[in-house]
Parts: C-alpha cells; sequence; structure tokens
C-alpha cells in the first residue's frame, strides 16, 4: 500500500504546441519497489497521457528506456524511487541528443555511425556450413565477451561531454562493438575496421573522461575499449610505417 | 526535433567532471612547470647574483602559494592518470587483466620511488 | 531511399523477421527488403529470451529423438511432418549464426556447448550464458547491416494491410516521427511481430508484445489456429512477471514449497523440475491451492533453489538471473531461495501457416511466435522457440523472394484507398474522439484482468463464457475511449489505443477458441473437461473474423510416424 508521494518533474517538449521544453510537476504514490518507469507508466496511465517516453521490456535488457534522473544518465527501468536522493525526481531527456518529443530522442546518427564500423564477422573466405563452427575456446570468448554485453541504450553517449561537444565523434558504444569484432577471434575485419575509427573523429577524439563506463548498466567499458583501440591503432601504424610489406590480420 | 544545446559550467555539475577538467588543466600546468625549470636553468647560467634573486622572488609569499596552487594541480594530473592507466592493459605480464586498483597501487609505489631517488641526488647523495 | 515501395516488407525486426529478411536478400540480391518496425530491432522481444535454443548437434542425440520430444511435449497436437521438416533445419541455423559471430557458450575443447532444458530427453539447447535472445538479435540485427538491400523504416507502426484483390499490395504505416501515415507498397508481406503476451495481467513479455501482426492478418481474412493454447513459465518474478529463465532447472534448480520439499516429485517424478513447462505451471498452482505455497506482498510463490549450484556456476552459467534476483527482488540466488510463480509468456497459437509462412491469402505470410505452423502444438518446449524463429525465418524468407521474384507489383489504387481509409479511421476516428468514458489504461487494464482470471492456467465453461462476454462488451466500449493526447508526432497514447484495439481482437479469439476446446490439452486446461479427448479434438482450431462471434473450423492434425499416446512424464 502506498502511504508515501513523490513529485516527479518531468521535462516536456511537445513539438507541435511547445517552443521550449519545460519542466511539468506530478506528484504520484510511490512504494519501495517501484522503479522511475513504474511512475511514469503510473503518470501516463492515470494523469497526463501525453506523457511520452520509450520503454519495452522493463527489465534492463532491451535499452529503450535511457533518461536523464536527477541528472545523472539512467535506465529508468532499474532505478528504484527510492533510491534517487531528495523528494524530487528529475526527469530529463538523456543529454546530447535532439529532443522528438519529451523524453524521445533522436539516435539514428548513433545507427549509421554504428553501420560504418562494420559490427559483423569480416572474413575472406567463409567456412563452409557442413564444417560446422569454428572453434572458440572460453577464454577467446572471454576476450570480448564484455564488449558483446552492449545494449545500446545510448546512457554511454549522454555521459560523454566530448560527444556533447562534437557530435561528430564516433563515440562510446560504436567503438566498443568495433572492439567486440577486432577481438573476436573468428573475425579477420580489423584493418578495415581501423581505418574508420583512427581519425579524427574516431577514437582519437576521445579524451578519456571515463564517465561512459561509469554509466554503463552493462558494464561494457567502452572507455578501456576505446583506450585499447588507441593502442592497436598505433602498433597498426607503427608496423605500417617500418614495415610496409608486413600484412597482419 | 529540437537541438541539444550544452550548458555552460556543464563541468561543475558532475565531480568525476570537475576532476576531469582538473586533470586536463594539469597537464597544462605540468607545461608551466617545466618552462619554470627551462627559465630557472637560463638564470643559474646568468651567474650567482641572478640566480639568488630568482630563487628569493620564488620564495615570497605570493610566488610560494601560487606554486603550491600549481603543484596540486600536477598532482591531481598524476593521480588521475594513475588511476587510468589499469583502464587499458594491452601489454601484460599476467594472464587476465590485473585490477585497475592493482595497477594504481604498483605505480604509486614506483612514483614514490623515483621521486625519492631524485629528491635524494639533488639534496643528499652526489 | 525510395521509401513507399519494396518487393517485401517484413513487419517487426526480431529474431524472425531478421532472419527472413535475411534469407529473403541471400535468395536473390536483386530484391529489396524493407524491415518495418514498431521500434528499433534491438528493442524487440527476443531480446529478453534467456536459455537457449535447441538443435541436434552431437552424436548422442538424432532428429528423431528431437521430434518425438517436440510432438510428445506439444500433447501430439503438432503437425509431424512440419516437425520432422524444423529438426532437420535446426542444426544449420545454429552454425550459420554460430558463423555470423554469435557467441555460444562453449566447452572446454572449443565446440559449441549445449545443455540440458525442459521435455528435452538429452542436452540439446545451444546457449549463450544466459541470454540467447539479446546475443542472437544483435547478431543478426548487426548482420543485416552487411547486406545494402535490407532497408530499415524504425519506429513505423503498421496499422493495415493493403489488399489488391485477394493478394497483399502493402501496409499502410505511421511514422512515428513525423506523425503521418503512408502507404508502403510490396508484392509480399511477412508478418513477424512476436505473441500477444500483453493481454494477460502477469506477463513476461515486454510492453509491445500486443499481438499486432496476429490482428492485422486476421482483419485481412486469415484464420488464426490453435489461439487457445497459451503457455505459462513456471518460474516468473511475482509482481514484475520478469522471467528467470528455464535455464536455471536445466543447470540443476530445484522448486520448493513452503515445507522445503520439492514437490514435482507427486507430478512429474521422473522429470521433475526439467518437465514441460505446462504440467510444471499446474503443479505450482496445485501447491498454491492445497496452500503449501509462500506467501508474499504480491501473492502465493514457491521457491527456485540454486544455492547448491555454488556462485561459479551461477555467476558462469546464470548470471543475469542473479543480476535480475537482486536488482528486482533483492535476494542473492546463491544464498537465498528464489521467489516464483507461473505467468503467461507465450503462445503457441496465432497466424495459420505452413512450412513455409504462406497464409490463405497470396503474399501474405507470417513466421515467429505470430504464426502458428504448427510445430508446438498445445505446449511448446522451452529453447524450440527461437530455433523455429530461425528455420522458418529462412524458410519463409526464400519462399516470400521466390513469390516476389514471380509476381508483378501492385497498383497504385487500392494502396492510395487504404491510405484514406486509415486516415479517416485513426486521425478523425480515433485521435479526435473526445469526452467519451473510458481511458485506454483503465479499458487495457480490464480486458489483463478479464484473461487472467477466466482464460488463465485452469479454465472452465462459465469463466470462458463470461471472458467472451466481456471481451465483446470491452470491444463496444473501445469506441468510448477518449484520447487526451492530440498531438500527431510520437503519440504512444495513439499507439496504445491502436494497440488496444488489436488485443481486443485477439483476446476474443483466444476466448473463443478456449471455449470451444472441450478437453485438456497441453496448456489449455479445463476443469470441466479434464481429459484429453483425442476422438474430438485431435484436431486445430482455426478462429476466423466475422461480422458477429468469430467463427471456428478445425483442421487435422498431421501425423506422420508418431501416433499420440498417454502424455506422462
Amino acid at each position: 500500500m502506498a502511504d508515501k508521494d513523490v513529485v516527479f518533474r518531468v521535462k516536456r517538449y511537445r513539438p507541435e504546441r511547445d517552443v521550449e521544453p519545460h519542466y511539468q510537476d506530478y506528484r504520484i504514490p510511490y512504494t519501495d519497489d517501484m522503479v522511475v518507469l513504474d511512475g511514469l507508466n503510473y503518470i501516463k496511465d492515470n494523469v497526463d497521457p501525453t506523457l511520452t517516453y520509450r520503454w519495452s521490456c522493463r527489465m534492463g535488457i532491451c535499452g529503450s528506456c535511457g533518461a536523464s534522473i536527477n541528472g545523472t544518465p539512467r535506465l529508468t527501468c532499474e532505478t528504484f524511487i527510492k533510491e534517487v536522493r531528495g523528494r524530487t525526481v528529475v526527469v530529463d531527456p538523456m543529454p546530447n541528443f535532439p529532443i522528438l518529443k519529451d523524453l524521445v530522442v533522436d539516435f539514428d546518427d548513433f545507427l549509421r555511425k554504428l553501420h560504418e564500423v562494420r559490427p559483423f564477422i569480416d572474413r575472406k573466405e567463409e567456412k563452409p556450413l557442413a564444417e560446422g563452427e569454428y572453434i572458440q575456446f572460453p577464454e577467446e570468448i572471454e576476450a570480448y565477451r564484455q564488449q558483446s554485453m552492449c545494449i545500446n541504450c545510448m546512457l554511454c553517449y549522454a555521459a560523454c561531454p566530448v560527444f556533447g561537444a562534437s557530435e561528430h565523434f564516433i563515440g562510446p558504444a560504436a567503438s566498443a562493438l568495433a572492439y567486440r569484432y577486432i577481438r573476436d577471434s573468428r573475425d579477420e575485419g580489423a584493418d578495415a575496421r581501423l581505418d574508420v575509427l583512427s581519425t579524427k573523429t574516431g577514437i582519437w577524439e576521445c579524451t578519456f573522461v571515463g564517465e561512459c563506463s561509469v554509466v554503463c548498466p552493462k558494464d561494457v567499458d567502452p572507455a578501456g575499449a576505446i583506450q585499447n583501440l588507441k593502442v592497436l591503432a598505433s602498433i597498426r601504424q607503427m608496423r605500417q610505417l617500418l614495415m610496409p610489406k608486413w600484412t597482419r590480420r | 526535433m529540437y537541438p541539444w544545446k550544452r550548458r555552460a559550467g556543464w563541468w561543475l555539475r558532475n565531480p568525476r567532471f570537475l576532476l576531469f577538467q582538473a586533470r586536463e588543466a594539469g597537464g597544462f600546468v605540468s607545461a608551466l612547470f617545466g618552462l619554470l625549470l627551462l627559465y630557472m636553468l637560463v638564470r643559474y647560467h646568468e651567474g650567482v647574483a641572478s640566480y639568488d634573486a630568482f630563487l628569493a622572488m620564488l620564495s615570497t609569499p605570493v610566488a610560494l602559494t601560487v606554486l603550491a596552487l600549481l603543484f596540486a594541480f600536477v598532482m591531481v594530473h598524476a593521480l588521475t592518470w594513475f588511476l587510468l592507466i589499469g583502464k587499458a592493459q594491452p601489454i601484460r605480464f599476467t594472464k587476465k587483466p590485473l585490477r585497475a586498483g592493482t595497477v594504481f597501487a604498483i605505480n604509486i609505489v614506483l612514483w614514490v620511488l623515483v621521486s625519492g631517488a631524485v629528491l635524494f641526488v639533488v639534496f643528499g647523495g652526489l | 531511399m525510395d521509401r513507399s515501395t519494396f518487393d517485401i516488407v517484413v513487419v517487426g525486426g526480431g529474431a524472425a523477421g531478421l532472419r527472413a529478411a535475411i534469407a529473403a536478400v541471400e535468395t536473390d540480391p536483386s530484391i529489396r527488403v524493407g524491415v518495418v518496425s514498431k521500434v528499433y530491432p534491438m528493442r524487440s522481444h527476443t531480446v529478453s529470451a534467456e536459455g537457449g535454443t535447441a538443435a541436434v548437434l552431437k552424436d548422442y542425440d538424432n532428429f528423431d529423438l528431437h521430434a518425438f520430444d517436440t510432438i510428445k511435449g506439444s500433447d501430439y497436437l503438432a503437425d509431424q511432418d512440419a516437425v520432422e521438416f524444423f529438426v532437420r533445419k535446426c542444426p544449420e541455423e545454429i552454425i550459420r549464426l554460430e558463423h555470423w559471430g554469435c557467441p555460444w557458450s562453449r566447452d572446454p575443447d572449443g565446440r559449441i556447448a549445449q545443455r540440458a532444458f525442459g521435455g528435452m530427453s538429452v542436452k540439446r539447447t545451444v546457449f549463450a550464458a544466459d541470454k540467447v535472445g539479446f546475443h542472437i538479435l544483435h547478431t543478426l540485427f548487426q548482420t543485416t547491416m552487411k547486406y545494402d538491400r535490407i532497408e530499415r523504416l524504425d519506429e513505423w507502426f503498421v496499422t493495415s494491410i493493403i489488399l489488391e484483390g485477394s493478394a497483399v499490395a502493402g501496409v499502410v504505416a505511421m511514422d512515428l516521427k513525423r506523425g503521418e501515415l503512408a502507404r508502403i507498397g510490396a508484392k509480399a508481406v511477412i508478418l513477424a511481430t512476436g505473441g500477444c503476451g500483453r493481454v494477460y495481467e502477469f506477463t513476461t513479455n515486454g510492453f509491445i508484445k500486443t499481438g499486432d501482426g496476429m490482428a492485422l492478418a486476421y482483419r485481412a481474412g486469415v484464420a488464426l489456429k490453435d489461439m487457445e493454447f497459451v503457455q505459462f513459465h513456471p518460474t516468473a518474478l511475482p509482481g514484475t512477471g520478469i522471467l528467470i529463465t528455464e535455464a536455471a532447472r536445466g543447470e540443476g534448480g530445484y522448486l520448493i514449497n513452503k515445507d522445503g520439499e520439492r514437490f514435482l516429485k507427486r507430478y512429474v517424478p521422473e522429470k521433475m523440475e526439467l518437465g514441460p513447462r505446462d504440467i510444471l505451471s499446474r503443479s505450482i498452482m496445485s501447491e498454491i491451492r492445497e496452500g503449501r505455497s509462500f506467501k508474499g506482498p504480491y501473492g502465493d510463490y514457491v521457491g527456485l533453489d540454486l544455492r547448491h549450484l555454488g556462485e561459479e556456476t551461477i555467476e558462469k552459467k546464470l548470471p543475469m538471473v542473479r543480476e535480475l534476483a537482486e536488482k528486482y527482488v533483492g535476494i542473492d540466488p546463491v544464498h537465498e531461495l528464489i521467489p516464483v510463480r507461473p505467468g503467461q509468456h507465450y503462445i503457441m497459437g496465432g497466424v495459420a501457416t505452413n512450412m513455409k509462412g504462406e497464409t490463405s491469402v497470396p503474399g501474405l505470410y507470417a513466421v515467429g511466435e505470430t504464426a502458428c505452423v504448427s510445430i508446438n502444438g498445445a505446449n511448446r518446449l522451452g529453447s524450440n522457440s527461437l530455433s523455429e524463429c530461425l528455420v522458418f525465418g529462412t524458410s519463409t524468407g526464400e519462399a516470400a523472394a521466390a513469390y516476389a521474384q514471380k509476381n508483378r507489383w501492385p497498383t497504385g489504387g487500392p494502396a492510395r484507398e487504404a491510405l484514406a481509409v486509415e486516415e479517416k479511421r485513426i486521425f478523425d476516428g480515433l485521435l479526435g474522439k473526445d469526452g467519451g468514458p473510458e481511458t485506454v489504461a483503465g479499458l487495457r487494464v480490464e480486458m489483463q484482468q478479464l484473461m487472467e482470471r477466466r482464460v488463465g492456467i485452469y479454465r472452465d465453461e462459465a469463466g470462458l463464457q463470461e471472458a467472451a462476454v466481456q471481451v465483446g462488451k470491452q470491444r463496444v466500449r473501445f469506441a468510448d475511449i477518449r484520447v487526451g493526447d492530440k498531438d500527431r508526432v510520437f503519440n504512444t497514447e495513439l499507439t496504445a489505443v491502436l494497440e488496444l484495439d488489436f488485443m481486443l481482437d485477439v483476446a476474443a479469439t483466444i476466448a473463443h477458441a478456449a471455449l470451444a476446446r472441450q478437453e485438456s490439452r497441453g496448456a489449455h486446461s479445463r476443469t470441466d473437461f479434464p481429459t484429453r479427448d483425442d476422438g474430438r479434438f485431435l484436431t486445430h482450431s482455426l478462429v476466423s473474423r466475422t461480422d458477429g462471434a468469430p467463427r471456428i473450423d478445425y483442421a487435422p492434425v498431421a501425423i506422420t510416424r508418431w501416433q499420440p499416446a498417454a502424455r506422462v512424464y
């Protein structure tokens, strides 16, 4: 039984009627096992049906529900109301993205960047199906397992001040996924990806703030992935300089 | 679509961003220290009187305060750098990556040892 | 990019839809496929699947055994020719996904590992830690980026199917970002929108599982098959309904009642926790009814005991289970019991198709949970569903591509008319609604509670009658919904109304089909008809839309080599 209430201060923006985004307050009852998403659903279902936000799985795996909660990029389905400090839960759309409506932002730019880093197994020759699977030992999976956990929630882009200043920056998640494929023992496409990544708007734009890894709900550690990519890119650069005839995988 | 606009002072709203800005500023400050050392060599080259006058200027309260501030920035720069080293471990002596905390500790120990050696050379020993 | 015409439109971007898209462009590289999904594909509910996907890969296994397990699991309602086709295609799908980078968990020798799963005689469930759906979906999604001919219309909500004569001519869809309806012409349309779990109150399903494709086909004149067979997964977290994978039992977990007893020994003594889901869910409900369950703030539950597995196994094989339990229930399965109870999870029924995903409308296909081929019959075995998406995704994509190669482009006329009809229905009719007493949320909750109480695990004549009548009334009340959000751009209240519209149709088919089936088989359990009646009901039900109540027909089950027998575990 809910015997306490909380104020949700939500950033609204309705393109057909608002010139600027503005806050709207809602006082709602809550219980200790409610997450911020439950609060938003309560508001939409009972108080204000115009409130708009993305969500689906409610278990932190689909990546739909990213938002800024009291200034920190978080998934609304994983943030318990009781853990938010203060009597007001301030919900903004994820920073660094253009706002479509209320908490819904446009991140098509990320999908273009994802496409650029060739996020698939890239080989000169495919093994025929009849020969079965590529052998991959558990330790080899471990080499890329962490980065393979990315749910594309965009919290890392929301947290990254470099992306906030420069929208061309390829960004944490795209880099982490590129790294995931480079480190996959079955892949042979490292060179093609490093060409894309090792540019001014690629990994070299990263100044290792590290906030992306702090906010990542799946512990992907994109910051670590980018720094490792910098090392890989540098080594490759040196090789090409000193031993131009050397072809590496 | 409403375009994203970053607010000035974005780095004041998050302690880690503040630390980041301090770290980056620390890089600039380290460069300043380098220039100061070079200038000290110039004054030394000009002779004892010039060098002593320079040291006297550095000993004024204002100068000491400024130097302490700059030193703090260099410390922040060094410490945050050590905290970051563990995050990417392309060269490894162990099978699994070391915990970032361990790498930090190793670097602190090495830093203390090297600093100790430098101080020994400057003030004692040779 | 020309958005208005594709050779093939795939509605829905989950495992089945993406696999079909890839199969289509691989069949014919000149074919253009448009994947039209109301969410970005990586948000599709495939992503939440945890346990695994089944295939015969090793020497200790064989196709006949996988087929028999599936057919027995289906309580002999599965079409055996389809099952035989299915089991033979699973292995190559697993290998193909592996070649595409899917990080299947491995044995120490580097080969693909397999684990035990409910109703499977041997270890044939391929897995990727306990995030198999996540890895399959992201592998497929990222692999589609290799193909220029696969284009995506993300966050486009399909509202109706365009017919030209008796054949498909495309779809009408709303671009949520611009708030505009558009016609998308196509020679073939593949419906891959998943199931309809959100017609129930307590479900593992995400918010987007609203039976859109089923309703779209139903309204286009296609029958829905076996809709009465709804799967309740034994282990969902009370309150949220979040799924705790069967793999937890596959790795050796126990189900315990409040007396600390592994109560399944009284229901499925041989298979115990690895019995099929319908029997396990009923067993748990019996324990609850007979007062041997725990009591909590969200009702009665039993305990899932993983303590004896040890922290290492849990961290390696079931890390997400531990995460979910800690986060949403505040318990650590290494030391405590996980509270679980049965919740709606999957629907065996769906759009009636054959093995190539063809429906009764030329050019219209369905695949995945949306479709009913049927290989799952009256009860699905865990880890067959993802395999189903892959196998039939391939066969349907290939069939749709072949169809598109042979057929002419639709003319524009019916599409323009369809668009005008939809604009009137949606913008004038639904969006313009004012002052009615109903709200979309209120009516939706009523429907969900009705289905939960009357068309749940145990059903009877009176309850099903009431359900059928009440859903009919809710359909009438739907006309009185008031819509508060009058904007067009990204109007999620409007999409909720459209989804409720679909759900009311689908809920009605479930209630009516369940009422008509006077026996208990698989997941359909009638307290007034507690036994299986092969004499009258060894058939598939087919629900078709009429102006009045849905019409129920029956179609025979294809039996090749396995005669129906008593289903004991």
